[in-house]
């Protein structure tokens, strides 16, 4: 029973780490949170939806139509909510509002377009399960587990090996050096804010899959979720993410599965657990240094 | 008219909110907690009143000290913690508490507290006590919201003034030192940690004030008022409003909760626009509508006015 829960939890932790990653790299280059990220992902899920019960494609091609849905969108939230904030004197509260703004209109335009119900979001796969020994694995796990799992390497990959990746860490590191060094910080930011909405994207599919349904509603307490695990792992901290996400989804299965009266409280594990490791380690599980303010 | 002056009363308790804070946001540090002591001080008042049947000045109160008393020890274990690490922890605990209100018997679980005694009603009943007929031609109903107005009208006053006097002292000085720069201040002497926590208590006593104001205006309270958009709907208050002077927030309550009233009439439409406008007035003016320099120049003009001849020196 135990092993059931911990893939029960792993794969809705990888979920919430891939939502985690998206903050993540935004806060790396900009230092700031981007609160329209939850709406992204609703988006993204609701994308795929569209394209697999709507026009009949596939999960696969599905998955990538809704991460070019949601990095269109990151696009657009660049060029609307951020960019225009990026000049001097500026305080960091203004993004904070500014994306909560365009979050709230992308949740109400997808509520007029589809309702605030769920939809039924059933993809041909649903029926198969693996069974090894007392486990059992359905293909929808398996799905989620193997995307998410793809994606990070992917996106560890990018970061760490390719040219984009190196300027994105540049222009994380210091964009006035990155900007005299010839990176096009803008371009930069810009395409950083649309890989991390295309992983939104990506999550909301997969959430979409697993639950199988989406609303217009979803993104809120997925995008808090979110927030939660980025604090957990460290800001701006991508394997921090990945372990804060799946360390909050087995804590949730766990309690519910043996938490008895306390399964109810499944939704404060996360920030519960977040206060706690907060106030014992205030940099976050991977974080190093910088969420403490010095004493003299 | 009763709409109307509901419509302004729930300004004033929203001005309270903008200003719990705002006095957190004096001294540098974002909170999201603010939503989480409204809903101790909201869930106290009203199971007081309730269960215990105690008078409503005492149980609103009541509720403010108990946010103030549960804001000290949290705040000395989270104000190690900066900018958005800080956010996110006193977010995690709202929505903390918003989980358990939703889970224990005695808050009513996701149904939330019903028949809270009303403020309204209550003062209707009483003047009915001595007055055969309401004063100034209203009905007994209106004179009731009328007077309802002008008790939170005068707490809100209240509030602010004691903001605008302690902004002016050696506590405001301190709060304004480690906005500014927080090693600098602790370098000159200022216990950073206290008057901190200082700020963060004095911020939760108000929200728990206007928790409670809130729980005996609406009959019903539950937890899905005191959740994530309730701590950034103050958080929004302040920042359309301005940051750093204490009219600021109390300005952007009123504007947005006017405009959401207004916005009634556009329906479905009614969040898009808003959402759209917020959107648009932090870009259009990113540091807030007022700003500290706007009443320096409204000082300097006073001064010329009053002091002919002088007033080019100053």
């Amino acid at each position: 029973m135990l092993w059931q829960q911990l893939i029960n939890g792993l794969t809705q932790g990888g979920t919430y780490a891939l939502i985690a990653i998206g903050y993540t790299l935004i806060f790396g280059v900009l230092e700031i949170i981007n609160l329209a990220h939850g709406e992204v992902f609703m988006v993204g899920a609701v994308a795929g939806y569209a394209l697999v019960m709507l026009l009949g494609w596939g999960l696969l091609p599905a998955l990538i139509g809704g991460m070019i849905g949601a990095a269109l969108l990151g696009a657009v939230l660049e060029f609307t909510a951020l960019r225009a904030l990026r000049r001097k004197g500026v305080s960091n509260l203004a993004p904070l509002i500014s994306t909560i703004g365009l979050g709230m209109v992308l949740q109400n335009v997808m509520i007029r377009v589809v309702g605030a119900e769920p939809l039924p979001f059933r993809v041909p796969l649903a029926g198969f399960v693996l069974r090894l020994g007392p486990l059992q694995v359905t293909a929808t796990q398996l799905v989620v587990l193997g995307v998410s799992l793809v994606l990070m390497i992917a996106l560890q990959w990018t970061l760490s090996r390719t040219g984009l990746g190196r300027a994105v860490r540049a222009v994380s590191e210091n964009p006035e050096t990155a900007a005299l060094l010839g990176v096009n910080v803008s371009g930069i930011v810009l395409a950083t804010v649309m890989l991390a909405s295309a992983l939104g994207g990506a999550a909301g599919v997969l959430v979409g899959v697993s639950f199988v349904s989406v609303s217009a509603v979803m993104g809120m307490s997925y995008g808090l979720k979110g927030l939660a695990v980025i604090i957990l792992g460290g800001l701006g901290n991508v394997s921090g993410a990945v372990a804060g996400g799946l360390l909050i989804g087995v804590l949730e299965a766990l309690t519910v599965a043996y938490g008895g009266a306390f399964a109810g409280y499944k939704d404060a594990v996360a920030f519960g657990f977040l206060f706690l490791v907060l106030v014992a380690r205030p940099q976050g599980l991977l974080g190093q240094g910088a969420a403490v303010t010095r004493r003299s | 008219m009763s709409y109307y002056l509901q419509v302004a009363t729930f300004i004033c308790v929203s001005g309270i909110l903008g200003l719990s804070v705002y006095l957190v946001l004096s001294t540098g540090q974002l909170t999201l907690g603010n939503a989480g002591f409204m809903l101790l001080g909201g869930y106290t008042a009203g199971l007081l009143a309730i269960k215990l049947g105690w008078p409503l000045w005492l149980t609103v109160p009541a509720g403010g000290l108990l946010a103030a008393v549960v804001a000290v020890p949290l705040g000395a274990a989270c104000l190690r913690l900066r900018g958005v690490y800080l956010a996110v922890a006193t977010l995690g605990f709202t929505q903390s508490l918003v989980v358990i209100a939703n889970n224990l018997t005695i808050t009513g679980g996701a149904l939330g507290l019903k028949d809270i005694p009303n403020l309204g009603t209550r003062l209707q009943r009483y003047f009915r006590g001595f007055l055969a007929e309401a004063p100034f031609g209203l009905t007994m109903a209106q004179f009731a919201n009328l007077v309802v107005l002008l008790i939170c009208a005068a707490l809100l006053g209240l509030a602010f003034w004691l903001i605008v006097r302690q902004g002016q002292s050696r506590v405001g000085r301190a709060f304004t030192a480690i906005r500014t720069d927080e090693v600098a201040a602790s370098a000159m002497g200022i216990n950073t940690t206290y008057y901190k926590v200082l700020a963060f208590a004095q911020g939760a006593f108000l929200a728990g004030v206007a928790g409670g104001l809130m729980a005996h205006l609406t009959y019903f309270i539950g937890p899905a008022d005191f959740g994530f958009s309730r701590a950034v709907e103050m958080l929004v208050f302040v920042v359309v409003g301005g940051t750093s002077v204490p009219a600021g927030p109390v300005l952007g309550a009123a504007l947005l909760r006017t405009l959401s009233e207004y916005l009634r009439e556009a329906k479905d439409l009614r969040l898009i626009i808003y959402g759209a406008l917020m959107l648009l007035m932090v870009l259009v003016r990113p540091q807030g509508l007022l700003t500290p320099g706007m009443f320096a120049g409204l000082g300097r003009w006073w001064q010329r006015r009053r002091a002919p001849g002088k007033g080019a020196a100053v």
